[in-house]
């Protein structure tokens, strides 16, 4: 498979996650779709691992893995809290940064 | 039918892997757009393991199976249990919220196909050429193509999962990287248990909470409570 493939897929994967995080505006499925854009960036990482034969691109994937964990953790306690005080997800109606 | 036979050629040596990449890839790509387009949250979440499913086994074809089993431990497992305990502890799994405005929404789709198009122009195309194959099969480099140099040699002989080489340089060169991370989780942890935490409790609990947590006399009121409840249940 020429590399160029994996790179079409990535690039897919991260444009699909780029239109859900625009389309949708529940808090969880923006966090899902994030989810989908990291992995892109994962899979061009790897490939591009492959394609010059060193590990350093594998090394970011788990680094980005990691931190993508964190970011899980923290984000939905985030989500919690947020529905226990408004009663909601939609990202469109907590207002009070707004000015 | 012409590029098919092409590519049937080129890939006479690795036609299992071209196989695989397929599967997985239209895999991936279907999931993921299941999972933009799914009411259903949980349903989404699910799609959402299938699409991670379909990258790990992307990076089997890709030689990582280090990275392979990683996804499916953290991702797949871990960060999607985690997705699915928040969902159903909300509550939330069917409620529908896209965008606003049909002019969002179209707006919203031009913008990613923009995108998708930007990027295969800008990064697909300078590496479908018969150079940038992968493999047993994989020609070697022509003029100024980047040829695929495979992982196979950085992996050596007695290491075909890259493990001890992915593992070498993760505690050599990027050892502070790795030290970060640790920390990183640490604090993210931490952070996740005081976000987590309920403050909002009843003005009677915060009463008792100042005279410096007197269960017996919490208890009591509770059973008095209690009491008074069934005594109006009995009454009305």
């Amino acid at each position: 498979m020429a590399i160029g493939y994996y790179f079409a897929v990535s690039a897919l994967l991260f444009s699909i996650g780029l239109t859900g995080v625009l389309l949708r505006r529940n808090a969880i499925v923006l966090f899902m779709c994030v989810e989908l854009m990291l992995n892109a960036v994962n899979l061009t990482l790897a490939a591009a691992a492959r394609m010059w034969g060193g590990p350093d691109g594998q090394v970011f994937v788990f680094f980005v893995i990691v931190v993508a964990a964190a970011e899980v953790v923290v984000g939905l306690a985030l989500i919690v809290n947020l529905f226990f005080r408004r009663g909601t997800l939609d990202v469109d109606v907590p207002q009070l940064l707004r000015w | 039918m012409m590029l098919l036979a092409q590519a049937v050629e080129a890939g006479a040596g690795n036609t299992a892997e071209a196989v695989l990449f397929w599967v997985f890839a239209v895999l991936a790509l279907g999931a993921a757009l299941a999972v933009i387009t799914m009411r259903n949250i949980v349903h989404g979440a699910l799609m959402l393991v299938l699409n991670l499913l379909a990258i790990a086994g992307l990076y089997l074809t890709l030689e990582s199976s280090f990275l392979s089993v990683i996804q499916v431990l953290v991702y797949a497992g871990a960060i999607m249990v985690l997705f699915l305990f928040v969902i159903m502890l909300l509550g939330v799994d069917n409620d529908d919220l896209l965008a606003s405005g049909p002019t969002t929404r179209v707006l919203g789709v031009v913008g990613g196909a923009l995108l998708a198009g930007a990027l295969l122009f800008a990064f697909v195309g300078p590496y479908t050429s018969p150079a940038s194959e992968c493999g047993p099969g994989a020609p070697a480099t022509t003029g100024d193509q980047v040829s695929c140099a495979g992982l196979a040699e950085a992996y050596g002989e007695e290491d075909a999962s890259g493990v001890a080489f992915l593992g070498g340089r993760l505690f050599t060169r990027y050892t502070y990287g790795f030290e970060l991370a640790a920390l990183l989780l640490t604090v993210a942890t931490i952070g996740a248990v005081i976000l987590a935490r309920r403050r909002d409790v009843a003005p009677e609990d915060e009463d008792m909470a100042d005279v410096d947590g007197d269960l017996a006399e919490a208890d009591e009121e509770l059973a008095e409570v209690d009491a008074s409840v069934a005594d109006d249940e009995r009454e009305g």
